[in-house]
């Protein structure tokens, strides 16, 4: 029995975190149709502002805030320098161009901070473990679960209940009547980057939690989680992301459990031909997204 | 027209360009020269490779790294001495650990070792485009990435692969560059090249009249593979140590950037981005080292290349989206300047 | 109120549209006939904003909105009813009316009342109000788009063919409806293949032909030439 629940909650921390990477990385492909290559680097950006800030005698939680924010600021840096100037020309120019604006992000951070690892601030809470019912988990990973589902109740609400959010769901349907009637280009593409930025963000204080420091690399596996969790749950489906996520935690976490430390070292060999199977069966993804789309 | 002359005219000038680096480094005979101009020629085949596909199709490929990294290590395997093999590859599977071919018909093996393994998974991936076939290729990358990094026996794992015998002159890098200027440009002229185009501009109207867009992708995806198999094993005989970090995404980009600067839909274009961006490298490196020799900075100085790279690549294609050579061979321009020359001539 | 002036609109090399011009008074009903890709839905995307024009002028009281967004349009007061209908399949019914008044949406007292003033006008649409867009029929559909364009309160409504592929009955009451918006005071500038229907309804009448105007007059006039499938032919 506390094996089990050992099990569900490793899967469900986990999870947490993929649901909000592929989130973050959803909510821009699926208005924009743009695969945001800088998606890792936003990770990134808030992994160096802690480490900027560690020596300060801030708290922890304003530093934490601070670094959401430049995430959010990086992520609209990602529009006017990737995406907004060349938004009119072909697909593979966006992709080449964000792919070129993560590769810039890394290597300022190389120039101007270091190749070697940097100490990140972490709060006390995050090194102190629980223990309940014979259980014994870090209590990182009971924050990350209650930090995912309160984020996700949040972006439920908003995408559900207000009008900016409803708007953004057409949007991902079919951007130019959406403008139609009266949603601004801009203002949707602005917000879809700036969420993207909050999400990756939060994300960024649980991921560099568990490690500690930040390299300029680390936004990698972040983005590669973030690309196979949206394949599994559809590309353009934001409650699919979601799902997708808490699956990829699941068939993980249940590898590492299971698969002896010989194959192991191959798995993503085998995550990502799973990928490459699943968009050849259905180049959507594995869930169905909103109708159709177009982007303008 | 693009006709005959213009091809013609075309080679010439890219060859001539090609020789005339080779002289240039041959005459300044300075060691450093020569590493610059054979890494620029191994380049120019990479190039050219992800030219033909990407070029022809129009369809972004991460996987071209990956290729050149199945060369590679194909080649290094065949050749590293049967002696040294016990130090470099010590759970090398018996049978191969006795092999120990001439680099030169290995370079060739490692070029269709990658072209064959290319076909083999490629095909049914040929049908995607947009994000389906960018985030295909990307995890292909991926899979061939972690294959390298863990199949000990054939690759040492993720510690560098060393004794790799050196067989890549400048002589030998630029005549196979030549080649492969030739081979890129005749698949461009070709029936199979000029359909692929017509695809790339309007995929249903190509299809509507019996082009099977899969097939023709994938005949360019097996060359554009064999290329870069030919292109790393090339560089492998040249630098002889590597190890799987040499075929990731840092390569992807400087490959990348070389093609989108110089103009991925033109053979002129690939050619003429690999020198520019090599030359502006070797530029900014010696500014990065005089930095690090002055010391302003604290630390070592590194990453102002990719930067400046990455720069570059986002004006070039926000200001020119095809690149500087985007719709017209560099053949087509001067014949063009000529006739219009000589019309001046008539009046 | 409306003012188009030597309208060229293309699509890469093709001129689908060349040299129209054409008026809308306000409080008149304009509607634009002609036969399938005549440049009809091509020029009232033109107009709302969401074809940037290769030249020619849109005028809207005078004002000068040529190469305006589609935004913008609708903040100018001129909302479209596209041909694809487009609705939003995964919105709700209520949410694609609130969406309609995306422009209004610090007025919620008022864009409730309008929502209300909707469902009171197609009652069918209040019983579907939590149903998704996707899952009406098509006349419900057509009715939850012309909902929504008048829920950013436009003073020109642009309509494209909202007969299309319509029950008879149901193409009555879309008819009937655009009537009883006319006698609000509505101005309208109406594409229709129905022409007999639309001219029955308008004031003036525009006959499109390959991209350009073939003729123009009152809805009777145009009624009454004896050449009306001729000008749709190009006889
Ligand atoms: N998206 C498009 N791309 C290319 N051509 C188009 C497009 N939309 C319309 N056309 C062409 O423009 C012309 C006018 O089309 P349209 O405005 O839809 O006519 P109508 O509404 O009168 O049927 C047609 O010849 C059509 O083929
Ligand atoms: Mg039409």
């Amino acid at each position: 029995m506390t094996a089990y629940i050992q099990f569900l909650i490793d899967v469900l921390s986990l999870g947490g975190a993929y649901a909000l990477m592929a989130l973050g990385l959803v909510i821009v492909y699926g208005i924009l149709r743009l695969v945001n290559f800088a998606y890792g680097e936003l990770i990134m950006v808030t992994g160096y502002t802690m480490f900027l800030l560690g020596g300060s005698a801030l708290p922890w939680i304003v530093m934490a805030a601070i670094g959401v924010l430049m995430a959010i600021l990086a992520g609209i840096a990602t529009d006017y320098v990737a995406f907004r100037p060349v938004r009119a020309k072909s697909v593979t120019a966006v992709l080449i161009t964000s792919f070129a604006f993560s590769t810039l992000l890394q290597n300022a951070a190389l120039l101007f901070i270091s190749p070697r690892p940097r100490n990140v601030p972490l709060p006390d809470i995050f090194s102190e473990t629980v223990h309940f019912a014979g259980i014994v988990t870090p209590a990182r990973n009971l924050i990350t679960i209650a930090t995912a589902v309160i984020l996700l109740a949040v972006f439920a609400w908003v995408m559900k209940r207000t009008v900016l959010g409803i708007a953004m769901r057409a949007a991902a349907t079919h951007f130019t009547m959406a403008r139609m009637l009266g949603v601004p280009a801009n203002l949707i593409i602005s917000t879809a980057f700036a969420i993207s930025g909050f999400l990756a963000g939060i994300v960024s204080l649980f991921w560099i939690g568990r490690i500690g420091s930040v390299v300029p690399g680390i936004g990698l596996e972040p983005l590669l989680v973030a690309f196979i969790a949206t394949v599994i749950g559809g590309m353009r489906s934001l409650q699919g992301a979601v799902l997708g996520g808490f699956l990829l935690a699941f068939i993980d976490t249940g590898l590492n459990y299971s698969l002896p430390q010989e194959l192991l070292k191959f798995r993503d060999a085998f995550t990502f031909s799973l990928v490459i199977l699943i968009l050849l069966w259905r180049p959507a993804g594995l869930m169905k997204g909103p109708a159709s789309g177009q982007r303008t | 027209m693009a006709g005959m002359k213009d091809t013609a005219l075309t080679l010439v000038i890219l060859i001539a360009l090609v020789v005339a680096l080779v002289v240039g480094a041959e005459i300044a005979e300075i060691r450093l020269f020569g590493r610059i101009a054979t890494n620029l020629c191994i380049s120019l085949v990479l190039v050219l490779g992800l030219q033909v596909f990407m070029g022809n199709s129009g369809i972004l490929s991460f996987a071209h790294i990956g290729f050149m990294g199945v060369g590679a290590y194909t080649s290094a395997v065949l050749t590293i001495p049967a002696q040294m093999k016990g130090m470099a590859l010590p759970d090398l599977y018996p049978v191969l650990a006795a092999i120990q071919l001439s680099p030169y018909i290995a370079i060739l093996i490692g070029g269709l070792t990658a072209a064959v393994v290319a076909a083999l998974v490629s095909y049914p991936l040929m049908r995607l485009s947009d994000a389906a076939a960018v985030i295909t290729s990307f995890a292909l990358l991926v899979v061939l990435h972690t294959v390298m990094l863990h199949w000990s026996e054939i690759t040492n794992g993720p510690r560098t692969l060393f004794g790799i015998p050196k067989a890549t002159d400048l002589y030998l890098a630029a005549g196979i560059a030549i080649l492969a200027i030739i081979g890129a440009m005749l698949f461009r002229e070709s029936r199979t090249g000029l359909l692929l185009r017509a695809t790339r501009d309007d995929e249903t109207a190509a299809g509507a009249i019996g082009a099977d867009v899969s097939r023709l992708r994938w005949k360019a995806f097996i060359i554009s593979a064999l290329f870069a198999g030919i292109g790393g094993a090339l560089w492998g005989h040249f630098i002889t140590s590597f190890s799987p970090k040499a075929f990731y995404l840092k390569e992807t980009f400087v490959i990348l950037g070389m093609l989108v600067i110089g103009g991925a839909p033109t053979v002129s274009g690939a050619v003429i981005g690999v020198f520019l961006v090599t030359f502006s490298f070797e530029v900014l490196r010696a500014f990065e080292a005089s930095l690090n020799a002055a010391k302003i900075f604290t630390g070592q100085v590194v990453g102002v290349t990719e930067i400046v790279l990455a720069l570059a690549m986002i004006a070039i294609l926000i200001l020119r989206p095809g690149g500087l050579f985007a719709t017209m061979e560099i053949g087509v321009l001067f014949g063009r300047r000529r006739q219009k020359a000589s019309e001046g001539e008539k009046q | 109120m409306l003012d188009v002036a030597a309208l060229e609109l293309r699509y890469g090399a093709i001129r689908a549209v060349r040299d129209v011009s054409l008026t809308v008074g306000e409080g008149e009903l304009v509607a634009l006939l002609g036969a399938n890709g005549a440049g009809k839905s091509s020029t009232l995307r033109a107009i709302a904003g969401a074809h940037k024009p290769a030249s020619g002028t849109i005028r809207l009281n005078g004002e000068n909105v040529t190469n305006q967004s589609p935004e913008r349009m609708v903040r100018n007061g001129v909302a479209m009813v596209p041909e694809t209908r487009d609705v939003f399949p995964d919105l709700t019914v209520a949410e694609n009316l609130r969406l309609g008044a995306f422009t209004r949406r610090s007025d919620e007292a008022g864009v409730d009342e309008d929502t209300q003033r909707m469902f009171r006008l197609f009652p069918i649409l209040s019983e579907r109000a939590e149903q998704a867009g996707g899952t009406l029929s098509g006349g419900e559909q057509q009715m939850l788009v012309i909902a929504r364009a008048l829920m950013s309160r436009p003073r020109l409504l642009l309509l494209d063919e909202p007969s299309l592929g319509l029950a008879p009955t149901i193409v009555g009451r879309i008819f009937d409806m655009i009537a009883e918006l006319k006698s609000g005071g509505l101005t309208m500038l109406l594409v229709e293949q129905n022409a007999a229907k639309a001219l029955a309804v308008a004031d003036r009448a525009y006959v499109m032909r390959s991209g350009e105007i073939a003729a123009e007059g009152t809805a009777a006039d145009i009624a009454a030439a004896s050449d009306l499938k001729a000008l749709y032919l190009g006889g």
